[in-house]
């Protein structure tokens, strides 16, 4: 178990990969034939080795006793058998069945074991030898379908998505208005209203910028008598109006403003 | 330089995967699948007897350009790493049952392993040796699995036909029934389906016909 996640398993059980990774091991050490599985001699030996072992896997712990479950079961019927004579190593049909249940697994393991090594000599051969595994040729136009499966698509769209996240969007900032332009802004509202709330130039969004270039613009026009600020309350919105040293039409003479004209009243 | 003998050799060159008898008919306008055949066959002779380091494999269905078994130590030494992340004995058992059994569900591998397969199936995916081939009709419909032409490819293998005959049948067992009594029945049929003409039993071949 060497590229499979089993954090579970102890450095013992490590060489073998499960109830009947160590069955088949007990029966070849013990040279038995397969068929006719011995249950009492391994039904003990497999207990004793089980006894040695420590899992932190449950999964795999549990899969270790249920085949000494099996085990003591069979065991258990042989110690009562059918025809009352007991010491002969004989069960009833159902335990019999069992065991030739048994008997089979283990072969059909043993013959994937041997079909397992049969692969690794294979791999082993193929490992001396380099051929292209990327193509020096354009990709096809035509993805061919069946070289595609689930487990692809959802790989890519995970990966897809880590790659998002990685990313993280970018704020593109707007061109920051100058105080300037924001003291035009605030003049040409005064000139067709007495008053107007600091929020309402500033926008809602409360963008940082957005409010600091327009509190400087208010401050300055503070100083230079142009409007006038009062906040009734701690936080509380700022109400701005006209400055009333500064005659309208002065006002709208110095700005360049772009803001539209009220109704009625052409530039 | 443009014999067809060279274009095909450029043809292996420049493919990643194993080109098609139908693909290099197609290329190189051939009147046959034999005679691109028959062209293979020239160039592997060619390679052969000029003692290149290259040679060509069957494998997966088409024809590869790879190097010969002498050169790989001093490729390995131009790799600057060891040739490949060699797969692990249960990922082989593992590989084996799909192979032979394909395609064939994860409660079906597990039971010829005796454990759990998860880990190990995903890390073959991963590896695009085997693939989903769709879902079982069996409750919880669990995915399917066969190998893959990397698969193939990987192991040198024409098809899966070139994998060695098992010594008896596989036969996977049934996931654990509840009842015993199912599970009896369950080795009945198994053992009552299984068709000796279709298999050539070995030596361990008798140990499961008395089953029955």
């Amino acid at each position: 178990m060497t590229d499979v996640a089993a954090p579970g398993l102890t450095v013992r059980v490590e060489a073998f990969e499960g109830p009947l990774d160590l069955l088949l091991h007990l029966c070849r050490t013990s040279e038995v034939d397969l068929s006719r599985l011995p249950i009492r001699a391994v039904t003990d030996q497999y207990l004793a080795h089980l006894e040695s072992v420590q899992f932190q896997d449950l999964e795999t712990a549990g899969s270790f006793m249920v085949m000494a479950a099996t085990l003591i079961y069979l065991k258990s019927k042989l110690l009562l058998p059918p025809t009352g004579e007991p010491g002969e190593d004989e069960l009833d049909p159902e335990g019999e069945l069992l065991r030739q249940e048994l008997a089979a697994r283990l072969a059909e393991y043993a013959r994937v074991k041997t079909l397992g090594a049969w692969l690794a000599g294979r791999e082993a051969e193929q490992a001396l030898l380099f051929g292209r595994t990327t193509a020096e040729l354009p990709p096809p136009e035509e993805i061919p379908l069946q070289d595609l499966s689930v487990h692809l698509l959802t790989r890519a769209i995970n990966r897809l998505i880590e790659d998002q996240k990685r990313e993280r969007p970018r704020e593109v900032e707007p061109n920051p208005i100058s105080v300037l332009e924001r003291m035009g802004e605030i003049m040409s509202l005064l000139r067709s209203t007495w008053s107007l709330l600091f929020s309402s130039v500033a926008g809602g969004d409360r963008v940082r910028a957005e409010w600091v270039v327009t509190l400087l613009a208010l401050l300055e026009m503070v100083r230079l008598g142009q409007a006038r600020a009062r906040q009734s309350e701690l936080f509380g919105d700022i109400v701005i109006e006209r400055g009333s040293d500064v005659p309208v039409g002065v006002a709208a003479g110095e700005t360049d403003d772009p803001a539209p004209m009220p109704e009625g009243e052409p530039a | 330089m443009t014999e067809p003998i060279d274009i095909l050799e450029a043809l292996l060159f420049a493919s990643d995967s194993p080109v098609e008898t139908a693909t290099i008919r197609e290329v190189l306008a051939l009147p046959s699948a034999e005679a691109a055949r028959t062209l293979v066959e020239a160039l592997t002779a060619r390679l052969r007897d000029e003692g290149r380091a290259l040679q060509i494999m069957e494998v997966g269905g088409g024809f590869r350009l790879v190097t010969r078994p002498e050169v790989a130590p001093w490729l390995v030494k131009l790799a600057r790493a060891r040739t490949r992340q060699r797969l692990s004995r249960p990922s082989l058992e593992t590989l084996a049952i799909i192979a032979y059994r394909q395609p064939v569900s994860r409660p079906e591998v597990d039971a010829v392993r005796g454990v759990n397969s998860d880990a190990v199936l995903d890390n073959l995916l991963e590896r695009r040796l085997i693939r989903i081939a769709g879902r079982k009709d069996s409750p919880g419909r669990p995915f399917l699995y066969e190998t893959t032409r990397e698969f193939l490819v990987a192991f040198g293998l024409r098809d899966v036909a070139d994998l060695p005959k098992p010594d008896g049948e596989l036969i996977i067992p049934e996931p654990p029934a509840p009842e015993g009594e199912a599970q009896g029945e369950l080795a009945k049929e198994l053992a009552g389906a299984a068709d000796p003409s279709q298999q050539d039993p070995g030596p361990g071949g008798t140990e499961l016909a008395s089953r029955g």
